[in-house]
C-alpha cells in the first residue's frame, strides 16, 4: 500500500543513524572514557519507502523507540537523514524552506508550543504574525476552531493554569491556525481523560474531512487509531513492517475472534468446558477464542446447551494484534564500533 | 525586514505582559541589577581615591573612565535586555528538544532563538549608563567633535554586534553538544576582558592576551574603541580601530552565522 494517488508525501530509503557513545560504569572506567569511549551507531530508520496521498489519515505505530518519532522530525525538516530522500508537498523538508514550513504543523503530546506563562491568545497572535495570516482569515479560523474543541473561555488564561487536556486543544489550535495542509501528530491524546480523548478524536476528524488535511499519527492509543484511520503503517526497528488498512490487518494477523457469553449458572459453565473449546471463565462470563472460519458452526452448539443469558462475538482487540505484530518483528543488529567519532548526520 | 521588526514587536509585547504579571519579580530584578551596578561605580570611586589615572598616560582619569564604564553600561544593558535572555533558555530547549518547535516555524531559526525573549528590566541599567555617560561627558577637559558623536552610536552597535556573534558561537557549541550548562559563565568569563581599558593588558602575559582578544576574539574593541572615541581626543590614529572595529563587527556576523547554520545542520534532536 505503498504508492499513493496524488501522493504529498513520498519517502524512499530514509534511514537515520546516530551514533552514541557507552557510558561505562564506576569512577576509573568513567576516568578512562575522557580519553578514549566506546561507541555504537544505533539505525534508528533503515530505508522506509512510503506515499500518502492527499487528504490521508495515517496512524504510524510501533513500539517505544520503533522510529516513529524520528521519521516525524525527519518530515518535517527537524532533523537531516543518514541516506534516503524525501518530499513533503513538493519540499525536501530538510532544507526547511519558509514556503514548505508555512504549509505543515508539528504538534507533539509531550512538548509544550505555546508561551506558559501567558494567555493562549498571546501565542496565537504571535502565530498570526510569524505565519502572515491574513486578520480577517485568522479571526475567523481562531473562532471557528477555539468553538469546535468548546475553549473560547480558556484562551484569555495563563497556559500555566490549564489542565493536560485544555492545552492540548489549546496546542491543536495553534497548530491549525495556519491552515496546514500537512499535519503532524506526535501523541497528541498521551495523558488525556477519555472525553478529551473523545472531543479531539471528533474533532481532528471534522478538520480533516472539511479541509482534506493530510495527517500523520503516532499513538500508542489504538482507540485514536479505531476512531481517525483508515490506514496503518507499522514500523517495528526503525523498518516498515506493515503498511495497510486497518480492516485488513485484524483479518491478516488473526485467526480467531472473541465470543463473551454471559451465563447463569455453572451448569452451563460445564457444558462449555465439555465442549472443548479455548474457553476462560471469568464470573459468571465465559470468554472463547473461536476460530473466524467456524463461527457460524460453533455458536449453535455453544448456546444449545442453555443457560446463555447474552452473547457476543468480537475481533481480537487492536491493542492484541498490535502488540503480537510488534512481538513478531526481528530484533535488529547493532553495529559495534570503538571509534571515538562525531555522531553521524 | 519589517516583518521581522513587526514580530520581534510582538514578542517584546507578551515578554511586557509576562513581566507585568509577575510585577514583583521584574521590580526585584531591576533592584537586583541596579544594585550590582552601584557596587561596581562605588568600587571604580574607590579606586580613584589612590590614584588619578588608570595607568600612567593612558588618558584614563576620572571622568574619561567614567565614560568608558558608561559605555560599557549601555552595550551591556542592550545585550542583556535583547538577546541574553533567549541565550540562557537555549540549553534548555537543545536539552528537552524543545528547539524542535522554532525550527518548524517559517522564520530564520536565528532571529527566533536569539530574540525570542526581552528582559525589560536590564533596560534600567542602559538608563543609569545614559545618565553616566552625560554626566563624565560633562567634565571633560574638552568636549566630544561632533564626527565623534556621529562614529559613537554605530561603534555601540558593532560592540553589540560583536557580543550577539559570541553568544551565536555559544548557541552553536550548545546545539552540538545537545548540552552546555556552563554557555552563560563562559559568556561571564570572556565578556569580564571587555571591562577595563586595554592597556591594562601589558607585559610578558598582557601583551598575547590583548592581542588573543583583540585579534582572536574582539572582545578588547567591543567597549575600549567606542569609549576611546567619545572621551579622548580623536588623533590620526584613532581611525584604524575604529575601521578595525566595523570589520571585525562584519566578520564576527558572518563567521557566527555560518557556524550557527552548520550547527543546525548537525542537530539531533532530543528523544521524546
Amino acid at each position: 500500500m505503498s504508492a499513493a494517488k496524488d501522493p504529498v508525501i513520498r519517502v524512499a530509503g530514509l534511514a537515520k543513524d546516530y551514533r552514541v557513545f557507552d557510558k561505562p560504569e564506576g569512577l576509573l572506567a568513567s576516568i578512562r572514557g575522557i580519553f578514549h569511549r566506546s561507541s555504537r551507531v544505533v539505525e534508528a530508520l533503515r530505508g522506509v519507502d512510503l506515499e500518502v496521498g492527499r487528504g490521508e489519515f495515517v496512524a504510524l505505530l510501533g513500539p517505544n523507540g520503533a522510529g516513529k518519532t524520528t521519521f516525524l522530525k525527519l518530515l518535517s525538516g527537524i532533523i537531516t537523514p543518514s541516506r534516503g530522500t524525501a518530499h513533503v508537498l513538493g519540499h525536501v523538508p530538510w532544507e526547511r524552506a519558509d514556503d514548505f514550513r508555512r504549509r505543515f504543523a508539528l504538534v507533539m503530546g509531550q512538548r509544550n508550543q505555546l508561551w506558559w506563562d501567558l494567555p493562549a491568545a498571546e501565542s496565537f497572535r504571535l502565530h498570526q504574525e510569524i505565519y502572515r495570516i491574513d486578520p480577517a482569515r485568522f479571526a475567523r479560523t481562531r473562532d471557528e476552531l477555539v468553538d469546535m474543541l468548546g475553549v473560547r473561555k480558556l484562551i484569555l488564561q495563563p497556559v500555566r493554569e490549564l489542565s493536560l487536556g485544555e492545552r492540548m486543544k489549546l496546542e491543536l489550535v495553534a497548530a491549525l491556525l495556519h491552515e496546514p495542509e500537512v499535519l503532524f501528530l506526535d501523541e497528541p491524546t498521551i495523558g488525556l481523560d477519555v472525553v478529551a480523548q473523545h472531543t479531539i478524536h471528533e474533532f481532528l476528524r471534522h478538520v480533516q474531512r472539511e479541509r482534506q488535511v493530510t495527517v500523520i499519527l503516532t499513538t500508542h492509543y489504538m482507540k485514536d487509531v479505531a476512531a481517525l484511520c483508515e490506514r496503518v503503517v507499522v514500523i517495528t526497528h526503525g523498518d516498515i513492517l506493515y503498511d495497510g488498512s486497518l480492516v485488513e490487518i485484524v483479518d491478516r494477523f488473526t485467526t480467531h475472534k472473541i465470543v463473551t457469553l454471559d451465563l447463569d449458572d455453572a451448569a452451563a459453565a460445564r457444558h462449555l468446558e465439555r465442549l472443548g473449546y479455548p474457553c476462560e471463565i471469568r464470573g459468571p462470563q465465559a470468554i472463547l477464542r473461536i476460530d473466524r472460519a467456524r463461527i457460524a458452526d460453533v455458536l449453535p452448539e455453544v448456546l444449545r446447551g442453555g443457560g446463555v443469558r447474552d452473547v457476543s462475538v468480537e475481533d481480537v482487540p487492536l491493542e492484541e494484534i498490535v502488540a503480537e505484530l510488534f512481538r513478531s518483528a526481528p530484533a535488529r543488529p547493532t553495529a559495534a564500533s570503538p571509534a571515538t567519532a562525531e555522531a553521524t548526520p | 525586514m519589517s516583518r521581522y521588526l513587526s514580530i520581534f514587536g510582538t514578542f517584546a509585547r507578551a515578554c511586557l505582559v509576562r513581566d507585568m504579571t509577575f510585577r514583583a519579580n521584574f521590580v526585584l530584578e531591576c533592584v537586583t541589577s541596579l544594585g550590582w551596578m552601584a557596587m561596581n561605580l562605588a568600587f571604580y570611586l574607590l579606586v580613584f581615591q589612590f590614584t588619578p589615572e588608570i595607568g600612567a598616560g593612558t588618558g584614563w582619569s576620572k571622568a574619561p573612565f567614567f565614560a568608558f564604564v558608561a559605555t560599557g553600561m549601555i552595550i551591556n544593558a542592550i545585550v542583556q535586555t535583547l538577546f541574553m535572555p533567549s541565550a540562557e533558555e537555549l540549553t534548555e530547549l537543545v536539552r528537552t528538544g524543545g528547539l524542535d518547535a522554532v525550527l518548524v516555524r517559517p522564520l530564520d531559526a536565528q532571529f527566533l532563538l536569539s530574540m525570542h525573549r526581552v528582559d525589560f528590566s536590564s533596560l534600567a541599567n542602559g538608563l543609569v549608563g545614559l545618565g553616566l555617560l552625560g554626566w563624565s561627558l560633562a567634565r571633560l577637559d574638552q568636549p566630544p567633535p561632533p564626527v565623534a558623536w556621529a562614529i559613537y552610536p554605530v561603534l555601540i552597535l558593532c560592540g553589540v554586534a560583536i557580543l550577539y556573534s559570541l553568544i551565536i558561537m555559544l548557541a552553536a557549541a550548545t546545539i552540538l553538544m545537545g548540552r552546555n550548562q556552563s554557555l552563560y559563565d563562559f559568556w561571564f568569563y570572556i565578556t569580564n576582558f571587555s571591562r577595563y581599558p586595554a592597556e591594562i593588558y601589558a607585559g610578558p602575559w598582557g601583551g598575547p592576551l590583548r592581542a588573543a582578544c583583540t585579534f582572536v576574539i574582539p572582545i578588547l574593541l567591543v567597549v575600549n574603541v567606542p569609549a576611546r572615541v567619545i572621551a579622548q581626543p580623536l588623533t590620526g590614529q584613532s581611525w584604524w580601530p575604529v575601521a578595525g572595529t566595523i570589520g571585525a563587527a562584519l566578520a564576527s556576523l558572518v563567521i557566527s552565522r555560518l557556524v550557527f547554520q552548520s550547527a543546525l545542520a548537525k542537530y539531533r534532536s532530543a528523544s521524546s
